[in-house]
């Protein structure tokens, strides 16, 4: 959630209305009026290739946000994001390839495998915790992979499955600023669902089980009930993410979801700040820019020539570098550089926030 | 009386960074000599003992101000096996004894300090001798002790690393009396034989004031107390609320319990450091 | 009896690596998942070492040998120590992060292609007809060697040395184990050495047999669940857990088929998981450990 907003004053609510009220103060309301024009307009001002990063920044921040949901809030690890948003991929293109469905059956069919396989994939969760609950993520991850290779194979589209650009309601979704607001949409739409999730009795419950389990069951909260409601709704989205994924690129192959997919799913909430739908939303960002901000960086260098074909390599260790960094200096990530900006200008000219308002 | 073993000036240990437990706490430890540590739950007794072995940074506590001097060297803020390294070895309150290391893994794992060839050697067989009852469990895996052979092997494997101050945190915690009277027995025998410091922090004042020189009270981390045996034995306070010996407190033949007038006098009187 | 002598010689390749997870994850509780990329670079260091000392094969196996038990040193000097007292889950994905990084950077020194680091050494690989009709390569028969040898090494060490000793109890209770004078630093410093010298010699020996190329990792993953099938903490689980997870392994591709190689490993894993999550040997405890 966007809140704890550091406020200069106090400012205090005087009705449930209040409380519940998405946004609460006019600067809120501002900002993001400011936020919905700047992203409407975009797209009439930018290039092709910005409108192409915008629309990956939205995919990613789908995934990110489902996975901030299951990890940062309920506490549980994922490795296997990557396997979700494959598994939402190919059964877009196996059911555009054996049955010609169009997207409106598409869609809620990867929702309902993500559903599927966020119980699979919750199951052991149920028994397991930390670290051997990531390393059967991880494994799930490779299964799905392994029957999505499986069916390429079979069916004979060893280089992947060609799916063509779907269609919403006679209108053909070609056009990148028609896919940008699309995506939008679901990324807002995602965004929504969480910020709701997570201020009811499920967000609260998660929280609860993510501090300490055995408090929250003595609680009367179901630990079972919830750890699997988290994981479904999760890898729901995700799957989604994977379907929408799909008909963007307009082809579905095993090799886009490979492991460090599901790495960099997790290097975004953590780069972006555990335990925050603002962290997931600009690590994302930060994750998906990264690689084109390293090659624009590489051409502004002398030797261009020589390192232009290992492009992908020095991608590939400045990410673990920029990882590290992040892990080792700043474990909360780019919203913790952000709150202290913000405290920083705020609190001037004091250095420490009162204890009573102490926030983690 | 020339300068003590160890000496604990006007410490302040602050937990991560916002919670003070304790502050302006000075006490010290004369060579060959057992210095009680006593006060109730969340006194700082523990906080202080681990400041001294070294085991704060861990919890993210920090000695803020104040020195921990040990023979003339500085303490504060070292880590723990330096700590141990200069001869200042703790026996913690709880898992003290490597759960699945055997009794004699358990001996032979510490680092022996300043050790030449066959110290070990000697040094393993004085402890045998010591605690003739660990020679016979040389092959039980320290998990399966029980609780006093656990103290024992404890304090054992602490001896192993030559210490020349010994920091023992809750002796008789958890323990039948029989078994702390016979540990009791051999920390005057460690002090008397081997001429090793001891620091003891305890809640039962009554173990605590058998053997120790001197003692320190603790109150919500600040040193209230202090004194040699013979005056905390007679101090009117210690007997009433460690004790157990005050007018009315245990009388079962319907004595006037003291009033809370009487709590309020005693917080007065007591004496603030720092 | 080729069957047999392929599930050995597999077995042998996962339990070398294994043990290299299950060293490190005995002595400080993390998993480290930079274990295959370390590996890969011992294997290409081999070829660095190779074009260092021409001529001198065994000089250059050694050196190369040597300079990866200083590369895991360096690992935990310069990365691992600022994690230790974190949250596990920031020190693996730290692990995670290097690998990435180690995988990068050897791209960029040695490209990703296919390499022989036996041409450049310039020893041969002949191959040993044994009794009932089997094949075994020369690298891969000094593989099952060396990976008896490790064992061994290791149980000797950890059973009967003193720094084994101590190794095993910071594993069990660090703070005991300092306040008992022994450096925590040094010994994960040699856990992680150790680990990272089975790690290389799994990877130098597989390299001279078939060449490196940049997908070696893969086969490291493939090792976990070796390692944990046989209990995170258990060396010899892991042992076992190897010759589980390749027996499975061979006679399931050859029986079924080959496309199922990068799966079985999981597909026992999560079996595992769901019957004994602690494994075959571990301990039961470590289960909540986060």
């Amino acid at each position: 959630m966007f809140r704890p907003v550091p406020r200069a004053s106090g400012y205090f609510r005087t009705d449930y209305a209040q409380d519940m009220a998405l946004l609460q103060t006019r600067a809120e309301r501002i900002g993001l009026a400011a936020l919905v024009g700047v992203l409407v307009t975009l797209p009439f001002i930018a290039t092709p290739f910005l409108l192409d990063l915008a629309c990956q920044v939205f995919l990613a921040s789908i995934g990110a946000l489902s996975l901030m949901l299951l990890t940062g809030y309920a506490g549980q690890i994922s490795l296997g994001h990557a396997g979700l948003i494959a598994a939402g991929a190919f059964t877009t293109g196996i059911l555009t390839r054996e049955i010609n469905a169009p997207f409106w059956l598409t869609l809620p069919a990867s929702a309902l495998t993500g559903i599927v396989l966020g119980l699979v994939f919750g199951l052991p969760s149920l028994r397991l915790r930390g670290l051997y609950l990531a390393v059967s993520t991880l494994a799930l991850h490779f299964i799905v992979i392994y029957l999505g290779g499986e069916y390429e194979t079979k069916r004979g589209f060893s280089t992947g499955i060609l799916i063509e650009k779907p269609s919403l309601g006679g209108f053909k979704l070609t056009d990148g600023r028609a896919w940008y607001f699309v995506l939008l949409i679901f990324a807002a739409a995602t965004l929504l669902i969480c910020i709701n999730l997570l201020r009811s009795r499920s967000g609260r419950a998660w929280r609860a089980i993510h501090t300490r389990e055995t408090v929250a069951e003595a609680l009367g909260i179901s630990i079972s009930g919830y750890k699997l409601l988290a994981f479904v709704i999760s890898s729901s989205m995700t799957s989604v993410a994977g379907c929408l994924f799909a008909y963007y690129r307009g082809f579905v192959s095993i090799e886009a979801f490979d492991l460090f997919l599901s790495i960099q799913y997790v290097a975004m909430i953590i780069i972006g700040g555990m335990g925050s739908l603002l962290g997931a939303l600009l690590g994302a960002t930060f994750v998906t820019i990264f690689p084109y901000a390293i090659e624009a960086l590489l051409k502004l260098l002398p030797n261009v020539q020589k390192l232009a074909g290992d492009i992908f390599a020095v991608n590939y260790a400045s990410f673990g570098v920029v990882m590290i960094l992040f892990l080792v200096l700043e474990p909360l990530g780019l919203v913790g550089i952000w709150r202290r900006i913000q405290n920083y200008f705020l609190l001037w000219p004091f250095k420490y926030k009162p204890l009573a308002s102490m926030r983690k | 009386m020339n300068a003590p073993l160890l000496q604990v000036e006007k410490i302040e240990v602050v937990y991560k960074r916002v919670i003070t437990a304790v502050q302006g706490v000075t006490l010290a430890v004369p060579d060959g000599q057992i210095v009680a540590l006593l006060g109730t739950n969340g006194a700082g007794k523990s906080t202080t003992l681990r400041a001294i072995s070294g085991f704060l940074g861990l919890d993210d506590a920090k000695v803020t101000e104040g020195s921990i001097t040990f023979e003339g060297t500085s303490l504060q803020n070292r880590p723990p096996h330096e700590i141990a390294g200069h001869g200042v070895v703790l026996v913690p309150e709880r898992e003290k004894v490597f759960p699945n290391l055997t009794v004699a893994e358990n001996l032979a794992a510490p680092v022996v300090r300043a050790s030449k060839a066959g110290d070990r050697r000697q040094q393993e067989e004085r402890i045998y001798h010591f605690f003739p009852r660990l020679a016979d469990l040389r092959d039980r895996t320290g998990g399966l002790l029980s609780g006093g052979e656990r103290q024992m092997l404890a304090i054992a494997s602490a001896l192993m690393c030559r210490p020349k101050l010994l920091l023992i945190d809750e002796l008789s915690l958890g323990l039948a009396p029989v078994v702390v009277g016979d540990l009791i027995r051999r920390l005057a025998a460690i002090r008397d034989d081997l001429g090793i410091a001891i620091l003891l922090v305890e809640q039962s004042a009554a173990v605590a004031l058998e053997i120790a020189d001197y003692a320190y009270v603790m109150e919500n981390g600040r040193v209230v107390l202090d004194g040699d045996r013979e005056r905390l034995r007679s101090h009117k306070d210690v007997q009433e609320f460690y004790l157990g010996q005050g007018n009315g407190v245990g009388n079962s033949d319907g004595a006037v319990r003291r009033s809370y007038r009487d709590v309020k006098q005693y917080r007065r009187s007591r004496r603030w450091y720092g | 009896m080729q069957l047999l002598i392929n599930i050995i010689v597999l077995a042998s390749i996962y339990a070398l690596i294994a043990c290299g997870y299950v060293l490190i994850y005995r002595v400080s509780r993390v998993l480290n998942l930079a274990h295959g990329e370390l590996m890969m670079f011992g294997a290409y260091l081999v070829l660095a070492c190779a074009s260092l000392f021409a001529g001198h094969p065994i000089m250059a196996l050694c050196a190369a040998v040597v300079l990866s038990v200083v590369t895991g040193a360096l690992v935990y000097v310069f990365l691992m120590r600022k994690m230790t007292g974190e949250m596990v889950l920031a020190a693996i994905l730290t692990t995670v992060a290097l690998g990435i990084l180690v995988r990068g950077v050897i791209v960029l020194v040695w490209s990703s292609q296919q390499q022989y680091p036996a041409q450049a050494l310039g020893i041969s690989n002949p191959t040993f007809t044994l009794p009932g009709d089997g094949h075994i390569s020369f690298w891969s028969l000094v593989l099952v060697l060396t990976n008896l040898a490790a064992y061994g090494a290791l149980f000797g060490f950890l059973r009967f040395g003193r720094w084994g000793m101590r190794m095993r109890a910071a594993g069990q209770n660090p703070l005991l184990a300092a306040q008992r004078g022994i450096n925590l630093h040094g010994v994960y410093a040699l856990a992680w050495s150790l680990s990272t010298l089975t790690g290389a010699l799994a990877g130098i020996l597989m390299a001279l047999d078939s060449g490196v190329t940049g997908s070696m990792p893969v086969i490291a993953l493939k090792a976990f669940p070796a390692a944990l099938v046989g209990g995170l903490d258990s060396l010899g689980g892991a042992l076992l857990g190897a010759l589980i997870i390749a027996g499975a392994e061979v006679l399931l591709i050859y029986y079924v088929d080959p496309l199922l190689s990068d799966v079985v490993p999981f597909l026992v894993l999560v079996a595992m998981l769901i019957v004994r999550p602690w494994g075959l040997f571990g301990t039961r405890e470590e289960l909540d450990r986060v």
